[in-house]
């Protein structure tokens, strides 16, 4: 009988047969250090500090990505971009999860006027689309990264809620957890030993997913003006800020926007790995 | 020692329909220590249900069942190593009776520890023992279900039963989903621990040769009543009540061949649907012998013989 | 002069396309005209891509690999899409274990068999009383309300007598029959045995029957297959194959299985082991791993089907040689 730590070494050894999943990592791995590199402040220049006599500029041996229109670096900008982008997204998932996923699997498993009252609050919140909620929120509460994320966070704790809820809805009717019943064990071992590992396998995968969307809804709203305000960078405000200028300043456009592409592409590869490295049916065919 | 099933009723109340179903209506059996119950019927005669409820998964709305005098929901409460007469369950679908996440061994070793049955140096080998009591490889006890066949997972989800030391154990059609070839040694071992560990069996199936098989009393069961009750050798070699004739009748027999006339004896209709259900005898819109008097009077099961109840007025008349 | 078979079955061969896997293995057999012939067998045996071979059905990813199906002298398996569609519902049809499946869940039951007829034979003034009648003779009460239901109306039973009307209202040659009562209640199960014997009695119909329930086919059939491991391993008359049974699997199936009447309780003679899969056999005989005389032969080399009077067997050392 092995303990968690052989599990999740087994896990692993199995994510890593999926070349998707290699991919996925090595990409966000990249997008990580990147933006640790931001918060240690290992930037070739200060992403804020202006070069007048150097601006729009292309790629140089200075300028990596080049300059924008305050002759800043864009390079610099870009790591402390992915930064914001990362912290904002992590924080609002970790919120959406920690509060989704206990109520949704309860919702499930406990059913009746419990699961109503949950689908009915969460309900209401699909019925905005995202965007919109957010940017009602981050416009009441502040445009500091923590509203943003918190903004995000409530918005996405409905999806939680569900993905969490529909697996227990079909594993609760399986045999094994009748019997479980019938074996005497209590409802809390139950959702713990025999409930919970059987539905986290789509959850953990929603993490990933919901990464992605996240940074992507603050670009999002940063590029409408929420959230990330001038001169601070975010990689959605760069976007923003670019359009007048890509005709004659590509780079300005194309880095920001290629970093969002491959930390979110990353982060889909990533769930796809996770998905085939957490099924143990999957594995040994 | 023995299981008490007293009147019981148990209906179900579809919310969106608003329509009530009858899935037991009025079922009383008292099974002794160390016989094999067989229950047998088809699709809505409440043999499931009546599984569901000996094993304390759901309660009956009136009525009650006891285990050696003890209510039901008491019996599989708390600590088993205090009680050792716990009721286990044997479910028909192999693969939804097992945590797919959980290895064998750890499926068994849970039940051991959870209910404290082992001493914690013992519980490797209590699990070494229980698979070999079943007849599988101790080697199993690492392998996820999904790495076993159908046979073999019916076999864990028997130590499994077993672990908790059980002296009843209720077998929801426990072969019907394993290959044919598979289903004789299933039905050995059963019969074997049956013996070793002086079990008492509910058998339900609908196949009546498996129910013949292993039997030592048998209940024919049509929309949630018990239409006729005995020794095996009586109900299936001597039975009275029309709807068991029809059923033995029916039930495909490969030692009879060559005979297109055996077909030819069918019983006529379909079962009624448990929410409507007909008035007086269930079986009269369908039963050979049905006179204007089934229409109304409510069959109860009378002795006709040595321990040999059938529920219907014309037998008993 | 002897008859010409309805349907021939020669060296049928059953892969997956894509890493390949044998499936099916070399499988001959025949129907006559008139005649009802069982193929009997459990999991992975074949039986059931063998029978939707015939009217090239088969799922995506698996295909036939190697031999003929003659109907009527002409190979299937070479005919043209617009020539197999002709010959579907028209002179074979098929019925299966799940009756919801064939039927339209959003169409009114007398359109659909009106469908048929109209998509082979055309509609003209007859053809709704011949749809009545035949769903008046696979008896389902109140036809001219059934005509207008919908197929959720209607119970288990009554779907699967549904289905065969359809497959019968163009009057097929033959019928193939997939586990069509393995799902239903012992009691309508039996009502469907007895009409389809009936129904193919009364028209001198073919039928191919498939289970893996000897007991249902002890009666309906005249002749039977017995398939393991994508092969056929016995074929011969429902008196020969039970009574004097030559292959181990067959004989030991039949031990195997308990008995509905009698007093006799005695112990049922186990088969240890699981059915194998197909495209694990390789050159050797596929029930080796789990028969009661083996010999190393049989661990070597394929048995081919040997005939013996009306039967075959595909053994080395069958019941009743030394």
């Amino acid at each position: 009988m092995r303990n968690k730590e052989e599990k999740a070494k087994g896990a692993l050894h199995y994510y890593l047969q999926s070349t998707s999943g290699i991919v996925g990592a090595v990409l966000v791995l990249v997008m990580i250090i990147v933006a640790i590199c931001s918060i240690f402040g290992i930037t070739p220049y200060d992403p804020v500090e202006q070069h007048i006599e150097n601006i729009l500029q292309g790629p140089s041996a200075h300028f990596w990505f080049g300059t924008d229109e305050f002759g800043r670096d864009v390079f610099s900008r870009t790591l402390e971009g992915m930064r914001r982008s990362l912290t904002v997204s992590i924080t609002a998932v970790t919120l959406a999860a920690t509060l989704g996923v206990p109520f949704g699997i309860l919702a499930g498993y406990i059913g009746k006027w419990f699961d109503q009252l949950v689908t009915r609050v969460s309900d209401v919140f699909f019925a905005f689309p995202a965007i919109l909620l957010a940017l009602a929120i981050v416009a009441s509460l502040g445009n500091d990264w923590y509203d943003t994320a918190l903004a995000i966070g409530v918005v996405y704790t409905p999806i939680f809620i569900r993905v969490a809820r529909g697996p227990v809805l079909t594993v609760k009717e399986m045999d094994y957890i009748k019997i479980s019943r019938v074996l005497g064990f209590s409802s809390f071992r139950i959702l713990r030993k025999h409930v919970f590992p059987n539905v986290f396998a789509p959850i953990v995968v929603q993490i990933a997913l919901s990464l992605s969307w996240a940074i992507l809804t603050e670009s999002g709203l940063s590029f409408l003006g929420l959230g990330t305000q001038p001169p601070t960078p975010s990689l959605g405000l760069m976007v923003s800020e670019a359009q007048p200028l890509a005709a004659f300043a590509w780079w300005t456009l194309v880095f920001p926007s290629l970093f969002i592409t491959i930390v979110v592409v990353g982060l889909n590869l990533v769930g796809d790995g996770l998905r085939d490295a957490l099924d143990p049916a999957r594995r040994s065919s | 020692m023995n299981l008490e099933i007293k009147n019981v009723e148990k209906l179900y109340k579809i919310v969106s329909t608003q329509t009530i179903i009858h899935a037991l209506n009025g079922v009383d059996i008292t099974l002794p220590r160390g016989k094999t119950l067989g229950i047998v019927g088809e699709s809505g005669c409440g043999k499931s249900t009546l599984a569901r409820l000996v094993t304390g998964l759901e309660s009956p709305n009136r009525g009650s069942i006891l285990w050696n005098g003890l209510p039901i929901h008491d019996v599989n409460k708390g600590s088993f190593s205090t009680k050792k007469s716990a009721i286990q369950l044997v479910f028909q679908d192999p693969y939804s009776s097992l945590n797919p996440r959980q290895r064998i061994g750890d499926a068994i070793s849970e039940i051991l520890s959870v209910h404290k049955l082992a001493e914690k140096e013992m519980i490797n080998s209590r699990v070494s023992e229980l698979l070999a009591l079943v007849g599988l490889a101790n080697d199993l006890k690492h392998r996820y279900p999904h790495q076993l066949s159908g046979g073999q997972r019916q076999r864990v989800s028997i130590a499994r039963a077993l672990a908790a030391e059980p002296s009843l154990l209720v077998l929801d059609e426990p072969v019907s989903a394993l290959d044919v070839s598979v289903r004789a040694e299933v039905m050995n071992l059963l019969i074997d621990l049956r013996e070793k560990l002086n079990l008492t069996y509910i058998f339900i199936s609908h196949d009546l040769a498996m129910i013949r098989y292993i039997s030592d009393l048998v209940a024919v069961m049509y929309l949630g009543k018990i239409v006729e009750f005995g020794q095996w050798e009586q109900v299936i070699n001597n039975p009275k009540h029309p709807y068991t004739q029809a059923l033995i009748q029916a039930m495909p027999d490969h030692t009879v061949i060559g005979n297109p006339e055996s077909l030819a004896k069918t019983l006529e209709g379909e079962v009624p649907d448990p929410v409507n259900l007909p008035t007086g005898c269930a079986f009269h819109l369908r039963c050979i012998k049905a006179t204007p008097a089934c229409t109304f009077a409510t069959q109860t099961l009378i002795e006709i013989s040595s321990q040999h109840l059938v529920a219907c007025m014309e037998v008993q008349a | 002069m002897t008859v010409q078979p309805l349907l021939s079955v020669i060296d049928l061969g059953i892969s997956t396309i894509q890493d390949p896997r044998v499936l099916v293995n070399n499988v001959s057999f025949h129907i006559n005209p008139g005649e009802a012939v069982g193929v009997v067998g459990e999991s992975g045996s074949g039986k059931t891509l063998s029978a939707l071979s015939i009217l090239g059905l088969l799922p995506r990813g698996v295909g036939v690999v190697s031999g003929e199906i003659l109907f009527n002298g002409k190979n299937l398996l070479t005919l043209k899409p617009e020539e197999l569609r002709q010959i579907r519902g028209n002179e074979i049809a098929m019925i299966y274990q799940d009756p919801m499946t064939a039927l339209n869940p959003v169409m009114k039951l007398g359109k659909q068999l009106l469908e048929v007829i109209a998509s082979h034979d055309g509609i003209d003034s007859e053809s709704d009383n011949r749809v009545r009648a035949l769903l008046s003779e696979v008896g389902i009460p109140d036809v001219n309300r059934a005509m207008e239901s919908y197929a959720h109306e209607f119970s288990g039973g009554m779907r699967q007598r549904i289905m065969i009307a359809m497959a019968l209202l163009l009057s097929p040659k033959l019928l193939i029959a997939d586990e069509p009562t393995t799902a239903l209640d012992v009691t309508i199960q039996q009502q469907i045995l007895a009409l389809v014997s009936d129904a193919r009695k009364k028209r001198d119909m073919s039928m191919l029957w498939i289970t893996h329930d000897l007991g249902v086919v002890a009666n309906l059939v005249n002749r039977l297959n017995v398939m393991y491991a994508g092969r056929i391993v016995e074929s011969g008359t429902v008196e020969e194959i039970f009574r004097r049974p030559k292959h181990p699997y067959t004989a030991g199936l039949l031990s195997s299985l308990p008995t509905s009447t009698g007093t006799n309780r005695e112990r049922l003679t186990s088969i240890s082991g699981v059915p194998e899969k197909p495209w694990l056999v390789g050159n050797s005989c596929g029930f080796a791993a789990r028969c009661s005389r083996v010999q190393s032969r049989c661990h070597n080399e394929i048995p081919l089907s040997v005939a013996k009077d009306d039967s075959t067997v595909a053994c080395f050392f069958p019941i009743g040689s030394k």
